[in-house]
Order: C-alpha cells, then sequence, then structure tokens
C-alpha cells in the first residue's frame, strides 16, 4: 500500500510532463470552450429583451451561470482520458501497469489529475479574459459566489466525471470501438447534466426526475453551488447524492475491470 | 469537369469502404440525431417561458435549427471526414501521397473520405425541417426553393472555410485536435437568429466571417421569401472566405517536411 502510494506521485509527475507537451494544444481548446459563452451572451441578450427573468434567472444570474461553467469544465471535466484508456485496451499495452504493483485506477486517476492541472495552467488566461470581458459588457453576478458551497462540489464532479469516464472506457475490452458510446453518453451528460441550459428551466416534473440522475452533480449541481443559487439543504442534498453517484460508479468501475481483465489478451513483449 | 469527375469516383470508393461497417453507420446516426435533439430540446426549454426571440417564434426558430442541422450534416458526410484527416497526413508525412497526384491538393484532402450517416440525419433534418414549415402554414415557390438550395451550398463552403483554416494550423502546431473543438463552437454562432446579434458581433460575424448568414439566410429566405441583398451578400462572403482559407492551406504547405527518405 505504501508503495502504491509512493508511486502515485510519481506517476502525476509524469502525466503532467505529458500534457504539458502539448499546452498549445490545451490553450486552443479552453480558449475555443470559452467562445459558447460569447454565443450565450449574444442569444440570452436577444431572449431577456423586454422581461426581468426567464424561469428564475436573470440576464446576469444566466451569464454568471454559463460563466462558471467554464471553472467547472476546466476543473472536472476529462479530456482525452477515456480514449486512452480505450487504446490501452484494445491495442494490448496493459502490461507494463499489470506488472507493477499499482492499482489501475490510481493510476488513470493520477493521470487524470496531472491533466487537470496542466489544462488549468492553458486555461488560466483565456478563461480570465472571458470572464473579464463578459463582466465588462454586462454585469454579473459575482459578489453571490459561493465557494463554500462550490469547492466541495467541484471536487465531486470531478471524482463522478472520472469514474464515470473510468466505467464507459472500460467496456473496451468487449467493443472493438467505443468513440460512438462515448460520444452518445457525452450528449446525454450535455443535456442532462446542464450544460446547454440551467437546468430549473426545465419543466418542475422534469427538473425533478433529471435532478435524480448521475449528469445533473456533472455540471449543473456544482455551477449551482459555486454560483450561490442552492439552499443549504439543496446543496447538502445534492452533495450526498453527487459523491453516491461518484461512489457507485467506483465500484462498478472495479467489477468491470475485473470481469474485463478475464478477456484480455496481453500483445508485445 | 475534370475535378467533378474525380470527385464522384471518389465518392464512389468512399461509399464503398463505409458500407463495409454497417453496425457502425447505425451507431453514428444515433449520436448525430442525440446532439440535433439536444437543440431541439433547448428550443423546447426557451419557448416553454418566452413566445419569441428576436422575432422569431417556435417554428421559425425550429427552420433555423433544422437548416444549420442540414448544413452540417451535408458537411460532415462530403468535406469534413477528409479535412479532419489532415493532421494526421500531415504528422505521419503521408501528405505525400496526396501531392504526388496530379490534382489540386485542397480538393484532394477535402473530397478524399465520405461518411454516409449524416446523409440520413440530413434527411431527419429535412422531416423536422418540414414539419416547421407545415406548422407555420408556408408554401415556397419552386425559385424559393431553389434559391435554399443554392444557399445551402454557399453555407457549405462556409463551412469549408472555417474548417480548412483551423486543420491547416497542423503546419504549424504538432498536436492539432483541438481545432476541431474550435470548429465545432465556432458554429454555435450560426444557430442564432441574426437579429439577435448587434454591434460588433453582428458586423464581424456577418462581413468577416459570415457564420451569421448560414443558416439565416437560407431560413430567412423559406420564411420570409427571396431577399436579393442577403443573398448576394452571403453567395459572395462564402465565396470569398473559400478563396482565403485555400490560400491560408497553400502557405501552409510550404512549411510541409516529407517524411520520405
Amino acid at each position: 500500500m505504501t508503495t502504491t502510494l509512493r508511486a502515485l506521485p510519481a506517476v502525476f509527475s509524469l502525466g503532467l510532463q505529458r500534457q504539458l507537451a502539448y499546452r498549445w494544444n490545451y490553450f486552443l481548446r479552453a480558449t475555443f470552450s470559452a467562445l459558447p459563452l460569447l454565443v450565450s451572451w449574444v442569444f440570452w441578450g436577444a431572449v431577456f429583451q423586454g422581461r426581468d427573468t426567464v424561469g428564475n434567472y436573470t440576464l446576469a444570474g444566466i451569464l454568471t451561470y454559463y460563466g462558471m461553467m467554464l471553472i467547472v469544465e476546466a476543473v472536472s471535466q476529462p479530456s482525452d482520458d477515456d480514449f486512452q484508456i480505450a487504446i490501452e485496451i484494445r491495442e494490448g499495452m496493459l502490461n507494463p501497469i499489470l506488472l507493477r504493483p499499482l492499482p489501475y485506477g490510481l493510476y488513470r486517476g493520477a493521470l487524470f489529475a496531472a491533466g487537470r492541472c496542466a489544462y488549468l495552467v492553458a486555461a488560466v488566461i483565456p478563461v480570465s479574459l472571458a470572464l473579464f470581458f463578459l463582466g465588462r459588457a454586462t454585469h454579473l453576478e459575482i459578489g453571490s459566489l459561493n465557494l463554500i458551497h462550490g469547492i466541495p462540489a467541484l471536487i465531486g464532479s470531478a471524482l463522478l466525471q472520472f469514474s464515470l469516464t473510468l466505467c464507459l472506457s472500460l467496456s473496451a475490452f468487449w467493443l472493438l470501438e467505443v468513440s460512438a458510446l462515448i460520444f452518445l453518453i457525452y450528449a446525454l451528460e450535455f443535456l442532462a447534466g446542464g450544460h446547454v441550459f440551467p437546468l430549473d428551466l426545465l419543466p418542475s416534473p422534469v427538473f425533478a426526475v433529471v435532478r435524480l440522475l448521475p449528469f445533473a452533480y456533472e455540471y449543473w449541481f456544482p455551477t449551482a453551488a459555486l454560483c450561490g443559487n442552492l439552499t443549504e439543504a439543496a446543496w447538502k442534498g445534492g452533495l450526498c447524492l453527487q459523491y453516491g453517484w461518484a461512489l457507485f460508479f467506483m465500484v462498478l468501475a472495479h467489477f468491470i475491470w475485473k470481469a474485463g481483465l478475464r478477456r484480455y489478451t496481453a500483445a508485445g513483449g | 469537369m475534370r475535378l467533378l469527375r474525380l470527385w464522384l469516383l471518389q465518392i464512389r470508393y468512399a461509399a464503398t469502404r463505409e458500407l463495409m461497417f454497417r453496425a457502425s453507420f447505425f451507431v453514428w446516426v444515433a449520436v448525430e440525431l442525440a446532439w440535433f435533439v439536444i437543440q431541439l430540446a433547448f428550443i423546447g426549454v426557451i419557448y416553454h417561458h418566452v413566445d419569441e426571440v428576436a422575432g422569431w417564434n417556435r417554428n421559425q426558430m425550429i427552420i433555423l435549427v433544422a437548416t444549420n442541422q442540414l448544413v452540417i450534416q451535408l458537411f460532415t458526410a462530403f468535406l469534413m471526414p477528409g479535412l479532419t484527416k489532415l493532421p494526421e497526413l500531415v504528422r505521419t508525412g503521408k501528405l505525400d501521397f496526396v501531392l504526388l497526384k496530379p490534382a489540386p491538393p485542397a480538393f484532394l484532402v477535402s473530397t478524399s473520405h465520405l461518411e454516409i450517416g449524416p446523409l440520413a440525419n440530413g434527411a431527419i433534418a429535412t422531416v423536422v425541417l418540414g414539419g416547421a414549415i407545415q406548422g407555420l402554414g408556408l408554401h415556397p415557390s419552386p425559385p424559393e426553393m431553389l434559391a435554399y438550395l443554392g444557399l445551402i451550398l454557399a453555407g457549405l463552403l462556409v463551412h469549408y472555410a472555417v474548417l480548412m483554416g483551423l486543420v491547416s494550423l497542423t503546419f504549424w502546431i504538432i498536436r492539432a485536435e483541438s481545432v476541431l473543438l474550435g470548429y465545432y463552437t465556432i458554429f454555435h454562432i450560426a444557430r442564432i437568429p441574426r437579429e439577435a446579434a448587434t454591434g460588433w458581433f453582428r458586423v464581424v460575424f456577418t462581413f468577416a466571417l459570415p457564420l451569421l448568414l448560414v443558416a439565416n439566410v437560407p431560413a430567412s429566405t423559406l420564411i420570409r421569401g427571396l431577399a436579393p441583398l442577403p443573398i448576394f451578400l452571403f453567395l459572395l462572403s462564402g465565396l470569398l472566405v473559400a478563396v482565403l482559407a485555400t490560400a491560408f492551406f497553400v502557405l501552409g504547405l510550404r512549411r510541409y517536411q516529407s517524411a520520405s527518405s
């Protein structure tokens, strides 16, 4: 166990070096991910024309939501971890990892954390600039940000997204091509996760169902917590569900891994 | 004419290759359909709270989004698969094989692959479009329909220009996969009603990079009839950005280092 824990910083460091080699790729990615904020500003500006509120949101409130979403994405959204895992399995490249006294989940977790750190470094400038210019163009409700609610929800979102990604990509033990499945779940995450619009704009019965699903805790919940849109009770209840889902997918990933290894065929020396 | 014949040959070859993977075809149709459903759900949520956005009602907005989807799917079927292969061709040096052929490299790169799945999704978008047209009680005349189809082709030129410009960055950046994300995100702009955009945003995305015209001008032609000035402006700007993007590709080619020995 001690050996395992001692190895993790080394894996993290290796992952960080590998990711930083592609810093321009990350910089471009972060820059482009800020672009929808511009679209939101224009589109929602037109939606709010002649009205003060839409649902429970003011224009400033909804733009703050999309702005904070950029931070949630930067902290918790896996980059290409799913495809890397699928390639390792499909091409029989797990051998060096299987020979080491290091659980695969922890190994991938350290690489995921390294990827997020590298992305955060590359994203600081474009995301800050996007928020700065949006703040200049319109009023943002920065004053109502709640870090005490937001930070645990952000960490929970990262754990949930990582464990869900792990479950999905481990399906490569059975499927030759996992990218379609991954993109299908992306679509679900975007819609039911509150990436396209805040989930509380949905009709109440639909919202009541959607907030029970794991996707809501990937984007909507951490963003709403960060924006200070949740009551203490809603935050605590949401946090329990979020960490509960993360734990569920971690346990599920463990069983998928065990079952998958029985099918795995190593390639090469 | 020679290029058209060459393109048809490439399509036939690519279609044969695609039809070997029939299961993949259905899965990718489902994936693309899911993203279209997201856009329709977004419209549903917005119009659950408001009656109109920038003067566009629900059915008009569906026409806009379905038109945009139709352009995207046609582009994804015919031109995008080849263009997205460019970073890999450059990195591995396989662009050599393209450069050796007696045809313009930009043409060969962009038409080398075909995806059939998006054509099915284009058909679904057309059905949704038809439903919205019927919902509004519109009866577009044959000249309006013809203009609509011509404007869809102009929209393809703008998509070609943006993606060609982005993938050509691969001549300067080693790993340019993220440019694809740039392409997807920048075309969010095409789904906005033009009337919603004001100031510099409207000027830039109408005249410099005519993304606001891609779906707006054809959709408006169906909804409000033929308007010569926006149509002319769109055709002209579409052609111009396509030429500029091809010139950028040619500029990048000068930096290309062959991988052959």
